[in-house]
């Protein structure tokens, strides 16, 4: 069985459909991408798994549980963490202790050294150790990101949803990111779902990719199947 | 700090604080009294505002919540008024939770104007129901002891702050700081990283308002006259100021800001109602050049003990 799974999720903002009858899966261990052209419901869908809102109509499974409408809180709780698209740090906390909020509440019981020490390893782990001290909010862009990828891996996530957390890379930085992401997955046996727009990157490090089109699955596939896909081609470069 | 050294400087200042009255008259323990009452609802409130970021403007009501419940519980039942703090307390900590509960859904500006209509409400009703509160004319009540002393109401309120703060104090430093400060910086954020946003906002609305109402209490039977004043919005908004003014969101800053404050009004009131714009100034004076308040200045000028790695 999938570990996450939507069954015709429809989100309706007013009277816009953000995402219509959307059915998907992520499958244990693996890495799958999220596509499509801007304002195709990627980040909706996002925030309708992990809780920011309930969907319209729909379910949404995880590991088993209906998990349709639960509050965030309760879903990371339950194993799922997120970054945020537009980063999203506790800005007037220092980097250990936005990472330290994010181990309290998966280990409410252990006590303050543990909890600090562990903060600090998943700050290393990003390559943040040296800003363990500095307020969140002195971090740039990228650093910013790591630190979301920090505090979303110190709730002990077996899914992470990652939102577009290469934007601003260079190239040679972008390969450095996905080797980390797949180490995620083959060191912490961690499954990702991740909306990215480097194509690249996804088509390197996913092993699924799933389509979006205006609130709707326009395909999903392989890689190379969706690049491949003439609908595909067409969705993001328009009707020639 | 290390943990000894912060106990022992708070040992110190403590000592410091028991013998301060003692070379003192009447009228400046007097000022001393009123200072630890503003203490204790300052940093309480700072508890909600400067931690949770929900500015409240129903903390004087919860004051006036304690002291009414045991000045009236005083007057009417005969109950002696220790317990009748205790009771006050309990009180303003169920209302608080209420209050706390309604606002749940709320932030920023709706959650202040629900918060002044309660505290307009209860304002009314006490005014106007005069059989039981006295109205303006104020409710006398009993003392705290048969005999009264100056002193002796000083180490009384003095040993109540100090237990407030230390239970502050130790809230902050907990986990529970924690949740509290990330809930203030980004509640759907909070919320991703498995913060229980709810719990968390309640229970800082129960625990402050039950500090207010506990506060609100023993300055009932210090006063020994109750009257609208306390659930006023004069009130809460010198709390205000003096948490603005001290440096909201960090624990000295309310304790600072309430002594400071305090001690001026003091010295300005011979300019009799001019000495609110004396009040105003120094809050304009603040806000403008030092917006984290007395404590950030002093941040500001003392050199840093951590540099933050340069990244």
């Amino acid at each position: 069985m999938a570990l996450l799974e939507g069954r015709k999720v429809s989100k309706s903002f007013g009277g816009v459909q953000a995402l219509s009858q959307v059915d998907f899966a992520v499958e244990r261990g693996t890495i799958v991408g999220l596509i499509g052209p801007n304002g195709a419901g990627k980040t909706t869908l996002f925030n309708a798994v992990a809780g920011a809102f309930k969907p319209t109509s729909g379910r949404i499974v995880f590991d088993g549980a209906d998990i349709t409408g639960w509050p965030a809180d309760a879903v990371c709780r339950l194993g799922m963490a997120r970054t945020f698209q537009v980063t999203r740090p506790f800005a007037a906390m220092t980097c250990l202790e936005n990472v330290m909020v994010a181990a309290v509440n998966r280990h409410p019981q252990k006590p303050r050294a543990f909890i600090e020490s562990f903060a600090r390893e998943k700050l290393s782990f990003v390559g943040l150790a040296e800003m363990a001290g500095s307020e969140a909010r002195q971090l740039n862009v990228i650093q910013k990101k790591r630190l979301e990828m920090a505090r979303a891996l110190a709730t002990e996530p077996r899914l992470l949803m990652l939102d577009e957390v290469l934007g601003g890379l260079n190239t040679q930085e972008i390969s450095q990111a996905v080797d980390f992401i797949r180490s995620l997955r083959d060191r912490l046996g961690l499954t990702v779902l991740w909306i990215e727009h480097v194509m690249g990157a996804i088509m390197q490090a996913a092993e699924r990719v799933i389509v979006l089109d205006q609130g709707r699955v326009l395909m999903a596939g392989t890689p190379s199947e969706v690049v491949n896909d003439p609908r595909v081609i067409q969705a993001y470069l328009g009707d020639g | 700090m290390g943990g000894n050294k912060l106990l022992a400087t708070c040992a110190l200042v403590v000592a410091g604080m028991c013998v301060l009255p003692l070379g003192l008259g009447i009228y400046p323990q007097h000022v001393l009294i009123v200072s630890l009452f503003y203490v204790m609802m300052a940093a309480s409130w700072n508890l909600l505002a400067g931690y949770t970021g929900q500015v409240s403007f129903g903390h004087a009501a919860m004051a006036g919540i304690g002291a009414y419940t045991s000045g009236i519980l005083a007057v009417k039942a005969g109950l002696h008024p220790w317990i009748g703090v205790c009771l006050g307390t309990a009180l303003a900590a169920v209302l608080g939770f209420a209050l706390g509960a309604l606002c749940l859904k709320m932030g920023g500006i709706y959650l202040s104007l629900t918060t002044l209509a309660f505290s307009q409400i209860l304002h009314i009703i006490i005014v106007n129901e005069y059989a039981i509160t006295r109205g303006t004319m104020g409710l006398q009540v009993p003392g705290l002891m048969e005999e009264y002393s100056k002193i002796t109401y000083y180490y009384i309120m003095l040993a109540a702050a100090v237990l407030v703060l230390a239970v502050l104090y130790w809230m902050i430093h907990s986990n529970l700081g924690l949740n509290f400060r990330a809930v203030q910086n980004d509640e759907a954020a909070a919320k991703s990283v498995g913060v229980r946003v709810l719990r968390v906002r309640v229970l800082a609305f129960t625990v402050a308002s039950a500090m207010a109402g506990f506060a609100g209490g023993l300055y009932g039977h210090y006063l020994l006259l109750i009257t609208p004043e306390i659930p006023s919005l004069d009130l809460q908004f010198k709390v205000l100021a003096m948490t603005v003014i001290g440096g909201m969101g960090s624990f000295l800053g309310p304790i600072l800001g309430a002594f400071a404050l305090n001690i001026l009004e003091e010295y300005i009131r011979v300019y009799g109602e001019y000495h609110v714009l004396v009040f105003g100034s120094v809050a304009l004076i603040v806000a403008r050049f030092a917006p984290n308040g007395l404590i950030g200045l002093w941040r500001k000028f003392r050199p840093m003990k951590t540099r933050p790695a340069v990244g």
